[in-house]
């Protein structure tokens, strides 16, 4: 037996959640969908493949400000940043919430990142199946899986007369409506299936590799724009910076990425990383084989947004078969 | 497309150039991507299709001081010509096959628009302005038309907060990924404004006030130099209306000074040069 | 850090600047809490973010020996926004301190042995705690030899403490400048090309080096001809960092972080390394 909740039921579930936490839900805007603060259930995109941008600005947001500097009687005082909002994210796709759990390993590894830290302690995730695959999809390749609910604490699925509820955590269990949910017998329905890419062997393939000419010529057509990280779950290069405005001083930190022009640069200009093969092949390393040796997995979850969003089309899905098939020694 | 393999082979073969920029087939199987094509052998998977929308012209700028062959559209030739001008490529290292163009078509990954992209519709460059060989047959000579602002003159029309309105809520979804700056071939300073510490104009704050000043510098920075090839608002994954904006430019430049980027390489720029007979309305 | 938050520094507070050089100073702070005065101790290699609040915060290799009770020490170069803010503060200035971060150099493995000092400009600045960790424990160390190299007498980083340097007990001090003055009487050579002519032999030596990468390039090769082997070698390497802790994944060469696998290597581990350093 399984509980189910209706879709009117859902909206009505949601509207209660909004009113004690801060609701996260996807929202339509200007043809793309964006997970947003919604105070209207209303708005609420129930019919969406997948946000441009994933679920992971909400606990590593674009631009946070890691603490301000005050004066107060002639002294220095450092300001830790703001509370955070008790809030629930609804409608986190299984890839997102890999993502999420993949940020986890850095962010969280000693010296925990306290801010980060604060943010998952005081999120909820409600997550959301995939019914339907599309072509850029390969999450299956990548450790999860449509109807995957290993990291979110509740996971909905969609069936014909509304959604199965299945609480994974104790957070999770903790805001079900029970009054609003029914038992059915229902069967959650069969998960689409996907493209795939084998990635047995990668961290190997891309050690044996690490000087082949593949990058140059695979970065010939990259832009160097940050497009790919910053639509990434599992991306979290970033940049930080003091600002000082009219004596509020504060220091925030952005999103940036490792494909920037000048990530590597020094003051005095000398740069270790110059050229555009080795800058591309940054990412994939630290994806497929750095991110591996030091947590243990690959640094993707398979969302295919990179796929989706790159100008030049850099697949990361070619360039995973690509490296397997290219023919380097060990040690070279 | 066969004009293409078959003038890449011949410019690879003879060595006249190292390397040949061209369209190849995405990963979708239904759109494009740049093809960069060094060995004679590699000219098959070269096409050209209403897909090809991309711009290549910047990928010249990594290869000063190579030969390369490139494949382009007339949007695209107007920007070789723009490079041309402000001297940052060589005519004499660039072999530019230039294509006869109608328009091309919207695409996304995976998606293939039915009808032109909006640009072509107004588009009045059918043959590239500058080019080597020639492939496809220009149309026949029209009468010259005045360019169609249309899309312009509807935000004009609005009134002031109406404008800051609209620019304000594109603005705001902007997340600063640069990829409009990174594919525009108008955009190669070594070191953009928004990089700079001191003076501090953009930080690297992912937030309205920020983005706002971007997206306006940038559009000035490209007034008189923009060839409208469309690819900033193509690239943006927020959807921002680049174009528009930049239009406006390009509206303004026309009127003021009856002058468009990239017809021809020797045009002085109007917002490059110094004239001593203009007044300048100060003391006058 | 401050507030169980490792991004909030601690507040420091600018005891002394000194002119070392026509663009280096040498900076001593205290942390202004005393029960983190109390327990902030460090080795020498590891570093410290220098925060000028409201320009930015920099890393640099602390250049005191915390035994000494000296105070925290950074020798800071002028080269950008942040050492120039640096640069215009005096005593009593506030500060903020992050750290300390990174490894060590194992100065406990080389008891023993000779120790070969060859630094330029102001890559002394890592160095100086190793000298003076040995000095202060100069029985446990054998032959003690610097070579210090600058681009004129004036880039001579810690000129002040070359006399007691050389007068320590099996010490040897090399200075040499790129480009000599009127008063200069020393060498005018380059760093690699001392090394060649002064021979140290590599048996039982650990040489430890810092400087320009292309002096620590051509200093390698004459190591080598002299017959040092890679492990023998030590350098601490460089890189713009943001956070010191291994997340914001900028200053990686390949899978080590300079930041928490460094920023002291032996070449034998950077000869392993994926990409240059």
């Amino acid at each position: 037996m399984t509980q189910v909740i209706s879709k009117s039921d859902l909206m009505v579930w949601l509207g209660r959640l909004s009113e004690s936490h801060t609701l996260i839900a996807p929202v339509n805007d200007a043809e793309i969908t964006l997970f947003r603060r919604v105070s209207n259930v209303e708005d609420i995109a129930l019919d969406f493949t997948n946000t441009t941008l994933s679920a992971k600005e909400w606990f590593f947001p674009p631009t946070e400000t890691l603490f301000s500097v005050e004066r107060k009687d002639g002294q220095v005082e450092l300001v830790p940043a703001e509370k955070m909002e008790e809030s629930v994210i609804f409608g986190v796709r299984p890839c997102d919430a890999l993502g999420i759990a993949l940020l986890d390993r850095p962010f969280l590894n000693e010296p925990a990142d306290a801010i980060y830290r604060r943010h998952r302690d005081k999120t909820i995730l409600i997550g959301l199946s995939c019914r339907e695959a599309h072509p850029e999809c390969f999450c299956t390749s990548m450790g999860t899986a449509p109807d995957d609910p290993s990291n979110v604490d509740v996971l909905l699925t969609e069936v014909a007369d509304g959604y199965i509820v299945q609480a994974v955590t104790e957070k999770g269990k903790a805001i079900l409506p029970q009054d609003l949910l029914k038992e059915s017998d229902v069967t959650p329905p069969s998960p689409p299936s996907l493209s795939t890419v084998s990635v047995e062997g990668i961290e190997d393939a891309m050690l044996r590799n690490f000087d082949s000419i593949y990058w140059e010529r695979l970065a010939d057509r990259c832009l160097h724009c940050n497009l790919c990280a910053y639509v990434c779950p599992a991306c979290y290069c970033f940049d930080v910076r003091d600002y000082n405005d009219k004596g509020k001083i504060q220091r925030v930190r952005s999103w940036e990425s490792c494909q920037s022009p000048g990530f590597t640069t020094i003051a005095g200009g000398y740069d270790r990383r110059a050229g555009k093969g080795p800058h591309l092949r940054q990412r994939f390393s630290h994806k497929l084989l750095y991110f591996p040796r030091e947590f243990g997995s690959a640094a993707c979850t398979g969302c295919g947004r990179c796929v989706k969003v790159c100008p030049v089309n850099i697949d990361i899905r070619e360039v995973i078969a690509d490296v397997q098939n290219l023919g380097g020694k060990s040690g070279q | 497309m066969q004009q293409i393999r078959d003038k890449a082979k011949e410019l690879l073969t003879s060595q006249a150039v190292d390397c040949v920029i061209g369209y190849g087939r995405a990963t979708d199987g239904v759109t494009s991507r740049p093809l960069f094509v060094y060995e004679p052998e590699q000219v098959e998977e070269l096409i050209f299709d209403k897909t090809c929308t991309h711009n290549l012209t910047k990928y010249l700028l990594n290869r000063r001081g190579k030969k390369t062959g490139i494949v382009v559209k007339p949007c695209d030739s107007r920007a070789i010509n723009v490079l041309l001008n402000e001297e940052e490529i060589k005519r004499d290292e660039v072999y530019i096959i230039g294509v006869v163009c109608d328009g091309v078509v919207e695409t996304r990954w995976n998606q293939v628009g039915e009808e032109k992209q909006a640009r072509c519709q107004y588009c009045h460059q059918h043959t590239p302005v500058v080019y080597d060989f020639l492939v496809g047959e220009p149309p026949e000579e029209s009468p010259p038309a005045p360019e169609d602002y249309a899309a312009v003159a509807e935000i004009e029309a609005k009134s002031l907060s109406e404008r800051e309105a609209f620019w304000t809520e594109h603005f705001d979804r902007c997340c600063r990924c640069y990829a409009c700056r990174q594919v525009c071939p108008g955009c190669y300073c070594t070191e953009c404004f928004v990089d700079r510490l001191d003076p501090l104009w953009v930080g690297i704050r992912i937030a309205p006030e920020e983005n706002r000043i971007w997206h306006t510098i940038r559009a000035f920075h490209l007034a008189g130099r923009c060839a409208g090839c469309n690819e900033c608002e193509r690239v943006c994954p927020m959807n921002i209306p680049l174009s528009l904006l930049n239009r406006k430019l390009v509206k303004e430049v026309d009127e003021l000074f009856g002058f468009q980027a990239g017809l021809n390489e020797e045009e002085m720029q109007p917002l490059g040069t110094f004239k001593k007979e203009e007044k300048l309305g100060i003391g006058e | 850090m401050g507030n169980n938050d490792p991004f909030i520094p601690y507040l420091a507070t600018v005891q002394s600047v000194v002119d070392l050089t026509p663009d280096v100073k040498l900076f001593t702070v205290e942390l202004n809490d005393v029960a983190v005065r109390e327990s902030f101790t460090y080795r020498p290699g590891q570093f410290a973010f220098i925060s000028v609040f409201g320009m930015g915060e920099v890393p640099f290799g602390i250049t005191s020996v915390a035994h000494r009770n000296e105070g925290l020490q950074f020798a800071v170069r002028r080269v950008g926004t942040v050492t120039n803010a640096l640069h215009e503060l005096g005593e009593g200035a506030t500060v903020g301190v992050r750290g300390p971060f990174g490894n060590s150099f194992p100065l406990e493995d080389y008891e023993g042995k000779n120790i070969f000092i060859i630094g330029g400009g102001i890559g002394m600045a890592p160095l100086r705690p190793v000298i003076n960790t040995i000095l202060d424990r100069r029985d446990s160390y054998g032959e003690l030899l610097i070579i210090n190299g600058a681009r004129t007498p004036q880039d001579l980083v810690f000129a002040p403490e070359f006399d007691i340097w050389s007068q320590s007990p099996r010490t040897t001090l090399e200075l040499t400048v790129d480009r000599g003055d009127e008063n200069w009487t020393g060498r005018v050579a380059l760093v690699p090309d001392v090394v060649r002519d002064v021979k140290p032999l590599p048996e039982n030596t650990v040489a430890i080096t810092c400087g320009p990468p292309i002096m620590i390039r051509f200093t390698l090769e004459a190591l080598k001809e002299l017959g040092f082997a890679d492990r023998q070698i030590i350098t601490t390497l460089e890189s713009n960092m943001k956070c010191g802790l291994g997340k914001c994944a900028r200053c990686n060469v390949g899978d080590k972080y300079i930041c928490k696998d460094g920023p002291v290597f032996d070449f034998e581990q950077i000869s392993q390394l994926f990409e240059m350093p």
